[in-house]
């Protein structure tokens, strides 16, 4: 008998905290605390807390499937490989898009990438980061110099106001919560935008804004003209450090607060209050997640956020900033190795300068100069589709528009762990190992890399992903540029090709409990836990303010759909819930879909709690419970988005924002009828 | 016999020269499993020789016992729950397990439960005088220490000064109630545990009685103690001599002197809770447990709870599932449903990743329970639990109350 206590990292949020799994002859059979690691401290939550059940759930993808008259059937990888070969061989570059994911280690990722670009030709490659943080990349390159997270988790402890912008902290970044409940020990005030009175809001806020959905930049814009008339600006800051203070100034003068408190539904003493907190504080940091970017304005939402902190000099310090909450274990790191359409890896800009570098480092010619299309176009445009550890049938909005658009492709291939939605319409489906199957690194929130070991074997016939690819690759006559023996080899190429990779081996992670910050720029560096100290990242090294013009949601109640729709998570599960479901403590905790609707919308509409309704918008229906709370307030409905068989995405707008083309998911106009 | 003091060190240069207070305990363990007294050693070790990483392992070649020699200081691992969790309990091989005090009183009360099978279990108990939590010990070294966490190769407690030594061979120390009023030190249960020698083990090891560092004081506390002492020392694994009295009385010193430290916390840390009204009371808790999450960490870490199916689960029905915080029935319970034998071994308030004072309360009413019971936790496994004995005629008695 052999009975080891072997540590890893969590396969959830992007926190990345440790655990100790104990391994008995080669399986998982429990957790415990892992008591050193810096980002959790042995506690865990309650996802953490059931890590690996997924793992050993029955359905498990053990064999590579074809579909054959209609229905996927058991292959052989040989058969499987080759078919997806001679098919993508037909594919003219433009017809193909290959889409990474957020769960994707960066060496898999990094390999996918390479394949789309050195094999087909292309730069559509993306990954489902595009959905919730690509307004970082869009407002904080401009703003700041990187869309990256500014800070680091345990430096949130030094910040004495903690701006929660939109972000659900207790429900999605418990251990962050953690830190600022630390911070608020030591005086720290909270401020929490959301349209819902969470937990956070009940439980960690000192000033809740309860504003309404899609309304942040006249809040922001509101919060910075009252800073303004009091005189809080940091004016050395100001001087020093940025440019543009002129026209944000003439911009904000033109601010009316009641009008200001009209459009958001927040009390001008509120804002007020709010805008001197945070002006006030020694160091301000701003936590923002999805509630500030899943909207068409998503990009003017972090400007907004980054004029306030530029305003405020609550940034280029340890625990302040603006920083984006990337929510999963790869979110930050699908996108360093460049798994989107307008950066190779390193954010290097596509274009014929980051082309020719990447020629000369692969070893090629010809790679692609143009950017290719975003995630949704994608889905709409490209015959040829190969989707990695994803669902859009779940996360993109309109999904009944998505799943027409799919039914038509020419060829779809789906990689995963498990069934999915998208796997029912695929044409070849292939398994991947999972977590702690393989040894991968990932980049968690803040941009801290940590390295997972193989622990024990994928089941079936699983292979790690980027061992797929490489095999395609090779079948498609590519095998001398994808010719890795092991994920180390990849990410020894990966330190060649990413800069702010260089310094970081998987030698010293082994060595660093909670891994290495980047940017590390050589072996002796110890890592950048806070970036921008001396000077942003921007050509000129100034913070830039870049002043936002209000605008309304895409689209507002009407007669017909009287209701604003909100979509989010719950503590218990995880996006689109492929793992938290197969958990029995995490479904048992909440077992299917649920809206939530005010006790006043409930009477006028004749809904009782646990009450079948149905919602609708112009796009879709779907049937729910009725969970009748004053979480929401009146006007509002919450739905999940965990639920295959109650897909929130169906009720949701394809309207897109226009420089990073991440959807309005957060805000639509419904109607609820109860269901006959 | 029981009762017996010895003065003991290893025979073997091997283990003296890895071993701290001459290897006493890593040649005990040795012995037994080289001779079957035990067919498997549960003990800790530093993960890759790290000082803050330390981690049970399950030791079934003699040769590797070795690598769990010397002291480890910033270390909790929950050793009762290994035992019960993951080895069965004990319940179908003989296991020689390394304990502190508060393990040993952990696996007693999992014992009295039939969760662990003593029969089968050997408990070597060490000496403590506390521990620290991994990042509280590097905060601490780094910042009042002023040194690289890297750097420390030893820490010890001693007449109630934290002493740390360094890689290049030198020491440093620090007043331990100093460190401890700023915040800095041991886990907030440490501070308050009375219970430096394990005498509900089968033996009980430490340096206190000790001179030079050279050997371990050991006293025999059972009948099986006493066996594996005698049969150790006839194979020739270990050698004892019998302490001074005044080794002894200097053993019973310096455990005075802990314990009064640990009264002075227990004073100080029950006073904040106790002089509140009970409207402060009231509200200071209900804050508390409104910061839980429900992530089940302090019942899963707790080792007195052992319920398969845990009347908190969600598809039990007493809890409204999904919902954070969960309702107030939730911590409640977990309270009451182990607060008549809490050992005091931290575990809760180590997972719990809202730092809700768990540890502090739970003691707190043990020690109230306690009082009225006349019942000490973890002592003596053929003493059942109060809450388990008490009589009808008992829970009448008028006068008798207990508050959070």
């Amino acid at each position: 008998m052999s009975i080891e206590c072997v540590p890893t990292i969590c396969p959830y949020c992007s926190c990345g905290c440790g655990i100790n799994l104990i391994v008995k002859d080669g399986k998982i059979i429990g957790q415990e605390p892992w008591k050193e690691h810096p980002v959790n401290e042995g506690a865990n939550c309650p996802k953490g807390k059931n890590a690996y059940e997924f793992l050993y759930s029955e359905d498990r993808l053990k064999n590579p499937l074809i579909r054959k008259n209609g229905k996927l059937q058991e292959a052989s990888w040989d058969e499987a490989l080759e078919l997806i070969a001679s098919k993508l061989k037909e594919a003219k570059p433009e017809d193909f898009g290959f889409i990474a994911s957020c769960r994707n280690s960066n060496e898999d990722a990094y390999v996918m990438q390479k394949f789309t670009r050195v094999v087909m030709g292309t730069n559509n490659i993306e990954y489902c980061g595009r959905l919730c943080h690509s307004p970082a990349a869009a407002a904080l390159i401009p703003a700041m110099g990187s869309g990256a997270m500014q800070t680091s988790q345990p430096e949130i402890e030094l910040a004495d106001c903690i701006f929660l912008a939109g972000v659900n902290l207790r429900e999605t970044f418990p251990l962050i919560a953690r830190r600022v409940l630390r911070a608020k020990a030591r005086g720290a005030k909270v401020i929490y935008t959301d349209p819902r009175k969470t937990t956070t809001a009940r439980h960690l806020a000192d000033i809740h804004l309860q504003l309404r959905s899609g309304t942040d930049a006249a809040l922001i814009n509101a919060m910075m003209s009252v800073i303004l008339a009091e005189g809080l600006e940091d004016k050395e800051f100001i001087a020093s450090r940025t440019a543009g203070f002129d026209e944000l100034r003439d911009f904000l003068a033109k601010v009316d607060l009641k009008e200001a408190a009209e459009i958001t539904g927040v009390p001008v003493e509120k804002i007020k209050e709010a805008a001197i907190t945070y002006a006030k504080a020694e160091r301000g940091c701003i936590l923002y997640d999805q509630g500030m970017s899943q909207h068409y304005v998503g990009t003017d939402n972090v400007r907004n956020h980054a004029n306030l902190a530029l305003l405020c000099g609550h940034a280029g310090k340890p625990g302040s900033g603006v920083n984006s909450m990337r929510g999963q274990i790869n979110g930050e790191g699908s996108g360093d190795m460049g798994c989107l359409c307008v950066f190779y890896p390193g954010f290097k800009r596509v274009g014929e300068d980051s082309a020719k570098v990447f020629e000369e480092a692969w070893g090629v010619t010809n790679l692609p100069t143009k950017p290719g299309i975003t995630y949704i176009d994608m889905l709409y445009k490209c015959p040829y589709l190969y989707i990695v550890g994803g669902d859009p049938m779940m996360v993109v909005p309109d999904v009944n528009n998505v799943k027409k658009a799919l039914e038509q492709a020419n060829f779809l291939v789906v990689q995963d762990i498990f069934p999915t939605e998208i796997s029912k319409l695929a044409h070849v489906v292939l398994p991947a190992a999972s977590w702690v199957e393989r040894e991968a690194t990932h980049t968690w929130i803040d941009r801290r890399v940590q390295k997972i070991e193989k622990l024990v074997d994928p089941p079936g016939e699983a292979r790690p992903d980027w061992q797929i690819i490489c095999q395609l690759a090779e079948r498609m006559g590519y095998k001398d540029k994808f010719n890795y023996s092991s994920a180390g080899e990849i990410f020894e190429e990966i330190r060649r090709c990413v800069p702010q990779y260089k310094g970081i081996s998987y030698q010293r992670l082994k060595q660093n409990v909670g891994g290495i910050h980047w940017p590390c720029p050589s072996e002796e560096h110890p890592g950048t836990p806070s970036m921008f100290l001396e000077k942003f990242n921007t050509p000129d090294g100034l913070g830039h303010f870049q002043a936002v013009e209000y605008k309304p949601p895409a689209e507002v109640p009407d007669e017909e759909y009287p209701y604003f729709l909100t979509t989010g998570r719950s503590i218990f599960h995880y996006h689109t819930g492929v793992m938290t479901r197969r958990t029995p403590k995490l479904i048992d905790e909440v077992p299917r879909s649920y809206v939530e609707v005010n006790p006043e919308d409930a009477d006028k509409a004749g809904v009782k709690d646990k009450d079948m309704v149905t919602l609708t918008t112009r796009r879709g229906t779907m049937e729910t419970e009725a969970r009748v709370t004053d979480e929401v307030p009146l006007g509002l409905l919450f739905v999940p988005f965990h639920f295959a068989n109650a897909c929130a995405n169906v009720l949701t707008i394809s309207a897109l924002d226009p420089s990073a083309k991440c959807a309005e998911t957060k805000v639509c106009a419904v109607k609820m009828e109860v269901k006959a | 016999m029981k009762g017996d003091l010895y003065i003991a060190r290893s025979t073997d240069k091997a283990i003296t020269e890895k071993a701290e207070y001459g290897g006493a305990v890593t040649a005990l363990l040795k012995f037994a499993l080289e001779n079957k007294k035990a067919d498997a050693v549960v003990a800790v070790k530093a993960r890759d020789g790290n000082r803050y990483d330390a981690v049970p392992v399950v030791i079934t070649d003699p040769a590797d016992i070795a690598e769990t020699a010397g002291s480890l200081h910033c270390a909790s691992p929950n050793i009762a729950r290994f035992l019960k969790e993951y080895l069965d309990g004990a319940a179908g091989m003989k296991i020689a397990v390394v304990a502190k005090p508060c393990d040993a009183k952990a696996i007693i009360e999992l014992a009295k439960r039939n969760q662990i099978n003593l029969d089968n279990l050997i408990i070597i108990g060490l000496n403590c005088t506390g521990t620290l939590l991994p990042a509280k010990a590097k905060a601490l070294f780094r910042e009042a220490f002023e040194v690289d966490p890297a750097d420390v190769i030893g820490e010890d407690i001693e007449d109630n000064e934290l002493i740390i030594k360094l890689k290049d061979g030198s020491e440093k120390k620090k007043d331990l109630a100093e460190l401890e009023e700023k915040g800095l030190g041991r886990r907030d249960n440490c501070r308050r545990c009375e219970t430096n020698i394990p005498v509900m083990a089968d033996i009980a090891c430490g340096k206190w009685g000790t001179k030079d560092k050279d050997s371990t004081f050991i006293e025999v506390c059972s009948e099986k103690g006493a066996q594996l002492v005698e049969d150790a020392v006839a194979a020739g694994s270990i050698k004892v001599e019998t302490p001074t009295a005044d080794a002894i009385t200097a053993r019973e010193k310096k455990d005075q002197a802990a314990r009064e430290l640990a009264q002075r916390w227990q004073e100080k840390d029950f006073a904040t809770l106790e002089e509140m009204s009970r409207d402060e009371k009231f509200n200071y808790w209900s804050e508390q447990f409104s910061h839980c999450i429900k992530c089940y960490g302090c019942r899963d870490a707790c080792p007195i709870c052992y319920c398969q199916d845990c009347f908190l689960e969600a598809d039990r029905g007493l809890v409204p599932p999904g919902e954070v915080p969960p309702h107030m029935l939730f911590p409640m319970v977990r309270i009451t449903h182990v607060m008549d034998s809490c050992v005091n071994c931290g575990q809760c308030q180590d997972a719990c990743p809202m730092e809700i004072p768990l540890s502090r309360l739970i003691f707190l009413l043990s020690k109230k329970i306690g009082a009225i019971f006349n019942y000490e936790p973890g002592m003596d496994a053929s003493q059942m639990p109060p809450l388990r004995t008490v009589t009808d005629k008992e829970l009448t008695v008028e006068g008798v109350e207990i508050t959070l």
